[in-house]
Parts: structure tokens; C-alpha cells; sequence
């Protein structure tokens, strides 16, 4: 079972599943934060962070997964208030009216929370509502495999680590 | 006088000594070689790693997948892994994300580039990758390419080579999973089946357009001899492009070429399976026609 493990977030991948946690290049201003998508599709090179550009590239039999952090000052806020990932989802979490974006037949979860001290969101996508009692098990198995760290001090710039 | 003499003696035991040594290395060798059954001394006589299982074929035994007649040379792979498997490729990006790739589960083929930053003939592939237009790959081949870990190479040199886009995985481990002898190296994986239809070292793109090309080939050939349920491997009627045990591999794949063998008429201990010289394996040009001897060893 191969093993994803980038800033901190693991994910163990079972079997048919690709993924990928990465932290987008800043722009202006922003800070960006750690993104995980996992999917039982191949991933294009350019997908937005909630599955823009790849949703509609789903089966009916495939998923798409993301796990998206918020900034520091979101944690403790009411929205983040859940303690923990939700790591068993039931069939019927899963919604049309809760996709981004509306896809014809797919159905969409999302969870905000606070896991290790980090807000996040889980924003879950299956193929095909009418199969989501294939699909939500091998969500839920992804779900299980995975592991977030709290997040590592940052290191002001110019400051030599050890001082 | 008397001196000249016990020098003499002296350099003859010297010489005496250093034969013994020789000696007594060159039978150590002979012992190591013998022990790894290299043919040296009695070749009937029973050593420690004279092993070799061949009594499945004599008795007749079935294996594990119920596949007769085979022969098991060396450590057995562990059970989800044999020569052709296409485990996903995990790892990180040169930017220090995570990325893992899988191979099987879709209806494309994956081909996997294993190249590193350092190696001349690489440089030319990762050029070629700066514009994916100019590779010439079918558009459907999704190319994934595979250095080695962070441990073993430089992210920050194969940063500078990736253009962005291009799928990159720092994956020692993969190395390992594909068996890849060193770089360049490359496999094309079939996604509908999660097998490896296609490896091997290539200099320029241009053969590796070619591997693919030959790969998809014989891949559809494959698939037109399962629909025809031929078990030939010239097919039901003698056409090219039948494949007994098509898509087998391990010891299913041996038992199908057993299987074969025995049709032919060739069983367990035939002469032919044994040659002796490379006469017997390449006989003389007969007349025209004769199927062997011509050139083309298929």
C-alpha cells in the first residue's frame, strides 16, 4: 500500500487510489496552506483545490477526495469547532446539493474540523450517487489511513534555526 | 661456495612456499566455485546448492495456482508480486510535495521514465519532456517520470530539468518495484490490466515511441487471440498473433508453456531441451523453408 506523507499529512492509499499533498506557490500576499487530493483517477496536472477541472473527469465508479487546510487563525473559530477527522462517513452524507459543483448523478460531502491543532476541511466527491454503497466503504478506507501531525514551527527568515 | 649454497636453499624454500600458497588458493577457488555449482568436478554428485526443484515435473505435482509440470528455480516472489506486476509509484516531487501515481484501474496505458540528473543519455529525455507535443507518445499514454529518492538524488537538479507540468516522483522504492537496471529505463504499463506490457533501455525518444507502438501492438493481438479462446500460440488456425496463456505470468505462464511444449510433442528430459553445443540450439541453414536456421529466431 504506498504511502503519501508531505507537510504534515500522511495517507495510506488503497489500492487503485492516487494522490497528492502539496503546498501551492504563493501569490502576492497569500499564504498558502497544505492541500491532499486523492482520487481513483488519474489527477491532471492542473486541479483546483476543491476539484476544479477533475470532477468532471469522474466515472461513475471513481471518488474524489480533498483535504484542504485553513490559516492558523481559523482554529478555534465555531465553523472549525468539530475535534478530529471524520473517519466514517455514512451513504447518507452524501448529497448532490453539497457539490461545488453541480454534476449530473455525482453527490458530495463536507466536513469542517480540527485535527492536531490545524483547521481543515474534508470535501469528499463520489462518481455516481446511485452507487454510493460501493463508493463511501472505499472513502471511508482512505479516510482510515490517514494521519495528520501538528503543523512544525515555522522559522522566521533570516533567523538561524537554533537561536 | 658454502654461502651460495644456503642461498640457493634458502630462495628454493622460499619458492616452494609461495607454490604451496598458489596452491592452496586455487583449490579454495575451485571449492567456492564448485559450491556454486559452476560445473566444476562431478556435476552428478550432490551439493549444497543443487536444489533446483525439478521433482514437480517428474511426479506430476500441481502448484499453488494448480498449474502442472512446473519448475521453481531460486526464492519464490512473495505472492502478489511476479515479473510483470505494476505496483503505483509513491514518493515526492522534486518541490518537496507528495505524489502518488497509480498505474492500473483506468483504461490508458502509464509510461513510466526512469531517468536521473545526472546521466548523459538522460539529458536528451528530459529535453524531449520540455515539450510533451514532440514526443511523439500517443495521446493517451499518460508519462510519469521516476528518478530515484531525495536520498540519492538532488531535488533541486531535477527541479531545474522537470518542466512544470511534468509528472515527476522521487521514488527509490519504485526503482526497486520495477527492477530497473539503471537509468534510462523505461515501462509501459497496460491500466485496463495493471501489467507491464513493455521495458527496456532506450537512447533516444524515437525508440521509445517505438516500444509503445510494439507494446500496444502486441497487446491487441493478445486481446484478438482471448476473443478467439485460442490456447495456440499461432492461434486456432495458424495465424500469427496467438498467445497461449495470454496475459499469464509466473508459473501459470510456465505451465502454459508446457502445456505447448507437450502438444509439440516435446515432454520433461527430451534431448532438445538439453543442447549440448550451439549447433544444437541454431542447426545449420537447411533448405529454404526450413523453419529453423533461417534467421529468425522469432
Amino acid at each position: 500500500m504506498p504511502v503519501l506523507r508531505a507537510h504534515g499529512i500522511e495517507a495510506s492509499l488503497p489500492h487503485g487510489m492516487e494522490g497528492r499533498i502539496f503546498v501551492r506557490p504563493t501569490v502576492a500576499a497569500e499564504t498558502p496552506y497544505p492541500v491532499a487530493h486523492f482520487a481513483t483517477f488519474p489527477l491532471p496536472d492542473e486541479t483546483g483545490d476543491f476539484g476544479g477541472g477533475a470532477v468532471n473527469l469522474m466515472g461513475v465508479d471513481d471518488l474524489f477526495v480533498v483535504l484542504f487546510e485553513y490559516g492558523p487563525e481559523s482554529a478555534g473559530t465555531r465553523l472549525f469547532a468539530r475535534r478530529g477527522m471524520p473517519r466514517t462517513l455514512r451513504t447518507s452524507d452524501f448529497k448532490p446539493y453539497l457539490l461545488r459543483r453541480g454534476l449530473g448523478g455525482q453527490a458530495g460531502t463536507q466536513w469542517f474540523f480540527t485535527e492536531a491543532g490545524r483547521p481543515f476541511t474534508l470535501y469528499a466527491v463520489l462518481g455516481s450517487l446511485a452507487r454510493r454503497h460501493a463508493l463511501v466503504p472505499r472513502v471511508n478506507a482512505l479516510l482510515a489511513g490517514m494521519v495528520v501531525s501538528p503543523a512544525p514551527v515555522p522559522v522566521e527568515q533570516g533567523a538561524a534555526p537554533w537561536n | 661456495m658454502v654461502a651460495l649454497a644456503v642461498v640457493l636453499t634458502v630462495v628454493v624454500l622460499l619458492l616452494g612456499l609461495l607454490v604451496a600458497g598458489l596452491l592452496r588458493s586455487h583449490a579454495d577457488i575451485l571449492k567456492a566455485l564448485h559450491d556454486l555449482g559452476a560445473g566444476v568436478g562431478d556435476p552428478a554428485a550432490p551439493g549444497p546448492h543443487h536444489d533446483v526443484r525439478l521433482l514437480a515435473t517428474a511426479r506430476g505435482a500441481t502448484d499453488r495456482d494448480g498449474a502442472p509440470g512446473l519448475v521453481t528455480m531460486g526464492p519464490p516472489l512473495p505472492p502478489e508480486r511476479d515479473t510483470a506486476s505494476a505496483p503505483a509509484v509513491a514518493g515526492v516531487t522534486p518541490t518537496g510535495d507528495a505524489l502518488a501515481v497509480a498505474v492500473s484501474g483506468h483504461d490508458h496505458p502509464t509510461l513510466l521514465a526512469f531517468l536521473s540528473s545526472g546521466c548523459a543519455t538522460c539529458a536528451a529525455f528530459w529535453k524531449a519532456f520540455e515539450d510533451p507535443r514532440r514526443t511523439g507518445l500517443p495521446a493517451d499514454v499518460r508519462l510519469v517520470v521516476v528518478t530515484k529518492g531525495p536520498e540519492m538524488e538532488i531535488p533541486g537538479a531535477v527541479r531545474a530539468l522537470a518542466r512544470p507540468g511534468l509528472a515527476v516522483v522521487m521514488s527509490t522504492e519504485a526503482w526497486g518495484d520495477y527492477e530497473v537496471p539503471g537509468s534510462p529505463f523505461f515501462v509501459l504499463v497496460d491500466g485496463t490490466t495493471g501489467r507491464r506490457v513493455g521495458e527496456g533501455v532506450a537512447h533516444r525518444f524515437e525508440q521509445v515511441t517505438e516500444l509503445v507502438r510494439r507494446a500496444r501492438v502486441d497487446a491487441r493481438s493478445f486481446e484478438m487471440a482471448v476473443r478467439d479462446g485460442s490456447g495456440h500460440p499461432d492461434g486456432p488456425d495458424g495465424r500469427e498473433g496467438g498467445h497461449g496463456g495470454v496475459g499469464l505470468d509466473g508459473p501459470r505462464r510456465e505451465a502454459a508453456n508446457d502445456q505447448v511444449l507437450a502438444a509439440a510433442g516435446i515432454l520433461p528430459g527430451d534431448p532438445s531441451l538439453y543442447p549440448r553445443s550451439l549447433a544444437d540450439v541454431f542447426p545449420p541453414a537447411g533448405p529454404p523453408g526450413t523453419a529453423l536456421g533461417t534467421g529468425d529466431r522469432g
